[in-house]
């Protein structure tokens, strides 16, 4: 048997954030990882963060979350301050949606908006740089750049497109996001190879692909447990902190087809489960996008 | 009717039109390279059009071409068609040659001789008014006599009834009777004027899907008197099984069945005259086939056995007449079959157990065979586990921009000068390369992992600056040999695809090897010994296997090429009686593990399709040399 | 501790006759290792090698029915703590509580969500599995006509949540026939309510905080006479449960502790969140869950969470392969390359319907492997492609011959280009940009 009820080996910290006296500007800077047992099981409460997925592009981001943040989701930097400030989300996660757009090329846009959304908010900020093989050393680049010194934790780095992100992170001092799809093995190999390209283990944060609840969805709850537990039984390959973003589920019928006086409470419901069993099977951080389920995870990690 | 006339020895036929180029270099009497059976997606069926035209879509197929080609007239002969009268010239690399085939017996000396068919000399009382026992029970009496088995128990097929009385008055009552211990009794096979005890001989035959290997023994004094090799015929009608499977359905298995008896007798024919002994004195043949061979031979239909749930007709041993089969060997001589254990462990398989002797083991052997498909079997003289997949083609060249069979010219040894990157190779028959073969790939793979001219992934590093190391026109590449250096003009490379093939490939076996031993819940150590048999694994640089994860990682001394286990198992079943009457039981103790109803072997396929492995901890030793050769070479490292 | 299947078979008779049905006697130890066969089915074993191979074979984990009939539930039986290990194998019965303190009417309107709420998915019907009555009022009589106004037990499975063997008394009179869950005895009252269980024949819940505690008490139960027994480890926070239910389950398949080898149950409105507690009494081996009624957001999301849980992940839902219209396309929409893993195809439908697009979804079948392992694995090849371009008869669907598929199988496109004759695009690797690829790049 791999797993020990008895305190495992550990899981590798990584520090996310900046503070002024650490470099940065944020005014706390979060350490994640550290567990040595099963989550919810060990000794010690586990550091659980929630973020806010936003975007500088909402034309690509699901019509419920729009409806209900209004406004908002044409101003990356409000946005972000609300999400800290409003809807008390431990960080947020920047989605550069632009860059799905065809012959994106706004490049100084992508700095300029790491860098409102830095200056809205207080804490530790994700950033989701390219979507397009072809933009990304440029995207990751100007991402990188622009957090300078604020230790981002940037996203994604997969198997065949890993050079970039992990140079933007090399050069920059950020923390990177190695994502594999809903594979132990993949997982690790892709932890390997950006390790032999010089990222530091404990710049490594794992996303294993979080499929929507229903669809999918226990494919990535088996694989993060497993990712656990082969990181207890002392693969430091696999060591490293996850991070789940069960991005497709406000798209799922469940909650398109919802009556409209549902259409939240079925978004929330449906991210807020999604969510909460990455929790209890190894994530970190949990990434979502209705306000509301930020405010309800928040309570359930107390219970 | 147009014609076709093929270069550079002029062989012209007359075709239909509308035939492609292929059928008509083989009704020329060519035999085509056809690695893909013809479909156009092998690009090995390669000539020129010198003269006239020929329909063909160069456009679709461009990918397998060089510009010089083009502008030469390149066509792929099973693609091309007739249109009018033209002339083709073929080259030399577009025909299969001899290829390396193994006739090695290692391991037969602790074998002792103990045929199933045996001679009798018997001198009988000439029968009278007082002795009226009818001429066969005299014989029998006789065979009796000399030790020979009780007369209630021999069959006697009417064929020898019908000369036995010519036979033995003209001998003046001296005969010599062979006599075939059968599944149930005894046959008299033969009875022959005088004494001819010292002619006993029996053939062993490996029916491969690609080569027929054959062995004359003399089975009085355990000699081997000759072997003889040649290619299986029906490659013409499909170079793997499956496609052969799918040409018997189309256009019937007599076919190939004829091809299996005229190929299985040209290798007797030859190994005979070599032997100087008639292939009438040939008293029992011994087969080793896999499932779907033995089936073609024995004109048993196999089509059942390639979609699901891939059942075979039969799985036992066969035995049968050589005469009812056509096989060139005394008409009454036995034909044995190797059992199977199931469609994709066949006959041939059983036949590496018996050559490796793993079954009279307590410790573990793992046996590995290796071509297009492999199989592996671990276990001990306990238990038995088994499965088979799919290699892919890369290790027999297929697949590969410059993969190729063990021909002349296939570049079969590399190393690689880490500080350098300048390849040494070595090429069969020492000829100028002009592809790499199977052994050639690993090792190539081995020593551009070795150098870092890889990453685990088996990803080509394009930031090393080095002329050998650039971006290719699909894909990354590297040079094994220039230009200059070849007999193909042009540069020999490997691709990052072909790379990535490879490791493909590996990993199913790798992957499969790891299946087995979690299933007996033994860890890579625990294997005393692991063998490879076959062709493939026979060349295969054990070292450079370990390096890139195609077999577990285990003390090199460990691992053993057991050369051509199906020859071997069936020499050994010749000679041995004892041995060929524990195979039904051995086929029937044996485990199949079907990889794809394993979800586990998913798991274990995708942790091995990384260099050497994505568990570094399986293989120690890779690690540690690795780390050294990385070390040595730091400016090369990955934070380049 | 679980047996190696070579331990196994070096018990068997090694002959390999057949009798079991399996081809020899390690294929038949292979399956037995991994739970997947009885020992009942080798005829040839002596009873020691039998009780030997039976006592690590069988599940370590006790099968409890509760209710009776059509709508019972079986909860148990299972042997891993990781459904990767095998499966999670009896989904946890999900019970409505209501109270005897509350009016008629609210009660008969809770046991009619239960009875009716139907979730359709994949081809399941997911729903609500019983009602939990709980004696508020203090009064058996009040809590018996309760029980009645539930279904007694006749169609519903019930638990029973009282306090007193009195008020126990009075509601088994009235659903004893029907195997309730009784909740539940403790250290004080356990002689009587084992008894009543023992009487009635049915299933009983423990509870008492700590395993050592509940071990302890099930075996006191277990010994007067009340086999089938369900744990209720007493927790003070949802952190507590989890803990404490990964402790029993660790030692009853390890066989540590047989005493633990019984299904859990958890109170999930005893934590003020209920969500929270039903989601992790759902992934962390609860058996039975009660719950207070739960909104129609709540109850979809948590049969759905139900049934992702306890799907076998060695036999995923598997999409039928084939040809899928979506959004009503016409001769010249495009036709979308996918594989029948239900992951993928779920996803990519879901952006499809949203987007509107019509197009055709071409299922193929890859045996339910996701497109990058299908492609590795050998399983998605040109060859399939074109045999199920056949099959499907996609040719007298479409004008065109054009085949839009997935980023990931970009190595296989002049392959499938060569094999099937359509031109084919590689469309992106991620399911949400399909439609943005579909508006630039399709072209009818
Ligand atoms: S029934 Fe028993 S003896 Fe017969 S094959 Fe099965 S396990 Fe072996
Ligand atoms: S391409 Fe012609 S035989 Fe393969």
């Amino acid at each position: 048997m791999t797993e020990s009820s008895d305190e495992g080996l550990a899981i590798r910290e990584v520090r996310l954030g900046a503070t002024r006296a650490e470099g940065g500007t944020r005014e706390v800077s979060y350490v994640i990882g550290g567990e040595r047992a099963l989550p919810f099981s060990g000794k010690r409460p586990e550091r659980l963060l929630v973020a806010l997925e936003i975007c500088d592009d909402p034309r690509f981001w699901p019509p419920v979350v729009r409806d209900y943040v209004g406004d908002l989701s044409n101003d990356p930097g409000e946005w972000a301050r609300a999400a800290e400030r409003t809807y008390g989300a431990d960080l947020v996660r920047l989605n550069f949606t632009s860059t799905k757009q065809r012959g994106f090329d706004a490049f100084d846009a992508i700095a300029a908006t790491t860098e409102e959304v830095l200056a809205a908010t207080t804490r530790p900020l994700i950033v989701e740089g390219s979507n397009e093989p072809e933009l990304d050393s440029e995207v990751f680049r100007r991402c990188g750049e622009g957090g300078e010194g604020e230790r981002l934790l940037l996203g994604t780095a997969e198997a065949d497109r890993y050079r970039s992100v992990a140079a933007a992170a090399l050069a920059y001092g950020h923390a990177v996001i190695a994502q594999s799809p809903i594979d132990v093995n993949l997982a690790k190999q892709l932890n390997i190879l950006l390790c032999e390209t010089g990222v530091p283990q404990d710049r490594i944060v794992i996303d294993p692909y979080t499929g929507a609840l229903g669809y999918g969805f226990e494919y990535s709850y088996s694989v993060m447990e497993r990712i656990r537990l082969a990181a207890l039984a002392g693969d430091a390959d696999l060591a490293m902190p996850m991070i789940s973003a069960p991005t497709d589920t406000l798209s799922v019928r469940e909650v398109r087809e919802a009556v409209p006086a549902d259409q939240d409470a079925m978004a929330v419901a449906w991210e807020f489960y999604t969510a909460y069993s990455a929790f209890v099977a190894g994530a970190s951080i949990v990434c979502v996008r209705h306000p509301r389920t930020v405010e309800r995870l928040k309570k359930a990690l107390e219970v | 009717m147009p014609t076709a006339t093929f270069l550079p020895d002029y062989r012209k036929v007359t075709v239909p039109e509308g035939a492609t180029l292929l059928d008509a270099a083989r009704a020329a009497g060519l035999s085509m390279n056809v690695v893909c059976g013809g479909q156009g997606k092998c690009g090995k069926c390669l000539v020129f059009i010198r003269d006239g035209t020929a329909s063909f879509d160069r456009e679709k197929y461009r990918r397998f071409f060089s510009e010089e080609e083009i502008a030469r007239g390149a066509c792929l002969a099973c693609q091309a068609t007739v249109v009018g009268d033209v002339q083709v010239e073929v080259p030399a690399g577009s025909l299969i040659q001899e290829q390396k085939i193994l006739v090695e017996v290692p391991g037969m000396k602790e074998i002792p001789l103990s045929p199933a068919v045996r001679k009798y000399e018997v001198r009988l009382d000439p029968p009278s008014l007082e002795d009226t026992n009818p001429d066969l029970a005299r014989l029998l009496e006789g065979i009796e006599r000399q030790g020979g088995p009780p007369p209630n128990r021999v069959y006697a097929p009417l064929g020898v009834l019908c000369y036995l009385p010519q036979v033995l008055r003209r001998s003046g009552w001296h005969a010599t009777a062979t006599v075939a211990l059968v599944p149930g009794g005894y046959r008299l096979s033969s009875v022959e004027e005088g004494n001819t005890t010292e002619r006993l001989y029996g053939a062993a035959v490996d029916l491969g899907t690609t080569t027929i290997v054959a062995y004359i023994w003399s089975l009085t004094d355990g000699r081997t008197l000759a072997t003889a090799s040649n290619y299986n015929k029906q490659i013409s009608c499909g170079e793997d099984i499956l496609s052969r499977v799918n040409f018997s359905r189309k256009s019937g298995l007599s076919r190939l069945q004829q091809l299996a008896t005229e190929s299985i007798n040209e290798a007797l024919t030859t190994a005979a005259d070599a032997a100087g002994i008639d292939r009438e004195e040939i008293f029992e043949v011994m087969i080793a086939g896999n499932t779907v061979m033995t089936h073609l031979l024995l004109g048993i239909d196999p089509a059942y056995m390639i979609a699901e749930p891939y059942i075979p007709v039969v799985r036992r041993m066969l035995s049968t007449a050589a005469g009812r089969i056509g096989i060139a060997a005394h008409q009454n001589a036995g034909v044995y079959t190797f059992p199977a254990v199931s469609n994709f462990i066949g006959g041939d398989i059983i036949a590496d157990i018996l050559a490796t002797g793993m079954a009279e083991r307590e410790e573990a052997t793992l046996m590995v065979d290796i071509g297009t498909n492999f199989e592996a079997v671990l276990g001990n003289s306990d238990w038995m586990l088994s499965c088979a997949g799919a290699a892919g083609p890369a290790l027999e060249g297929g697949e590969v921009l410059f993969g190729m069979r063990a021909n002349p010219g296939a570049i079969e040894r590399v190393r690689i000068d880490p500080d350098t990157l300048a390849p040494s190779f070595s090429t069969i028959n020492g000829v100028r390369p002009r592809g790499i073969c199977g052994s050639g790939l690993i090792d190539l793979l081995a020593e551009l992992f070795r150098a870092c001219v890889i990453d685990r992934t088996g990803g080509i590093n394009l930031e090393i600056d080095h002329p050998r190391v650039r971006k290719g026109r699909y894909h990354p590449e590297f040079v094994v040999a220039w230009e200059a250096e070849t007999s193909i003009r042009k540069d020999l490379v490997i691709t990052e695809n072909d790379i990535k093939n490879l490791i493909m490939s590996k990993a199913a076996i790798h992957g499969a090897c790891m299946t087995l031993l979690d299933a007996a819940g033994l860890a890579p150590g625990d294997i005393s010994r692991i063998c490879f048999s076959g062709a493939f694994g026979n060349y295969l640089n054990k070292e450079s296997a370990v390096t890139v994860g195609l077999i577990p990682e285990t003390p090199l001394e460990r691992v053993e090429n057991i050369g051509n286990g199906a020859i071997t198992g069936a020499n050994i079943a010749l000679v041995n009686r004892r041995r060929r009457k524990e195979l039904d039981e051995l086929a029937q103790r044996i485990t199949y593990i079907e990889l794809n109803a394993d979800p586990s072997f998913m798991d274990r396929y995708t942790s091995s399709c990384f260099l050497p492995h994505t568990d570094f901890t399986l293989f120690p030793h890779v690690q540690q040399m690795l780390e050294a050769c990385r070390a040595r070479q730091g400016v090369r490292s990955w934070q380049a | 501790m679980a047996m190696k299947a070579l331990d196994i078979y070096k018990n068997l008779p090694k002959t390999n006759c057949k009798k079991c049905g399996y081809p020899t006697c390690l294929a038949f130890a292979m399956k037995l290792a991994v739970g997947k066969a009885e020992i009942e089915a080798c005829p040839d074993l002596d009873p020691e090698t039998k009780t030997l191979l039976g006592g690590v074979t069988r599940p370590p984990v006790r099968l409890v029915q509760v209710g009776a009939g059509e709508r019972s539930v079986a909860i148990g039986e299972e042997f891993v703590l990781f459904r990767h290990e095998k499966t999670f194998y009896h989904p946890p019965g999900i019970m409505v509580q209501v109270s005897d303190a509350w009016p008629e009417d609210k009660v008969r309107s809770a046991v009619e969500v239960v009875r009716d709420t139907v979730v359709h998915r994949v081809g399941q019907d997911l729903v609500l599995t019983g009602v939990a009555v709980k004696n508020e009022s203090n009064r058996p009589d009040r809590f018996a006509e309760t029980v009645a106004l539930a279904g007694g037990g006749s169609s519903l499975p019930l638990v029973l949540i009282a306090d007193d063997p009195a008020s126990f008394e009075a509601a088994l009179a009235i659903s004893g026939h029907y195997r309730p869950l009784i909740h539940a005895a403790t250290g004080d009252n356990w002689q009587a309510l084992a008894a009543l269980a023992k009487r009635y024949g049915c299933p009983l819940a423990v509870r008492a905080s700590g395993p050592a505690e509940l071990a302890a008490l099930a075996g006191k139960c277990a010994d007067a006479g009340a086999p089938d027994l369900v744990l209720d480890p007493a927790p003070r926070s949802l952190r507590d449960f989890i803990a404490a239910a990964t402790e029993i389950r660790r030692a009853a398949v390890g066989r540590t502790e047989p005493a633990l080898g019984y299904p859990l149950y958890l109170d999930a409105g005893s934590f003020g969140e209920i969500d929270t507690a039903l989601a992790a009494g759902i992934l962390k081996y609860a058996g039975i869950i009660v719950t207070p009624p739960l909104s129609p957001a709540s109850r979809e999301a948590a049969l759905t969470l139900r049934q992702n849980i306890y799907t076998d992940p060695q036999k995923p839902i598997q999409v039928t392969p084939g040809i899928y219209p979506i959004n009503e396309p016409g001769p010249s929409a495009p036709v979308l390359l996918t594989v029948n893993f239900s992951l993928t195809y779920f996803t990519l439908l879901s952006y499809l319907d949203a987007s509107r697009i019509p197009c055709y979804l071409f299922v193929a079948d890859t045996e339910g492997l996701s497109v990058l392992t299908a492609v590795a694995g050998g399983k998605l090849t040109e060859t399939l492609v074109a045999d199920s371009l056949k099959k499907f008869g996609v040719v007298d669907q479409v004008d065109h011959r054009r085949l839009v598929i997935p980023g990931y199988a970009a190595p296989l496109s002049g392959k499938i280009e060569d094999a099937t004759g359509w031109k084919v695009l590689v469309g992106p690797r991620d399911a949400a940009d399909l439609p943005g690829y579909l508006e630039k790049e399709w072209k009818a």
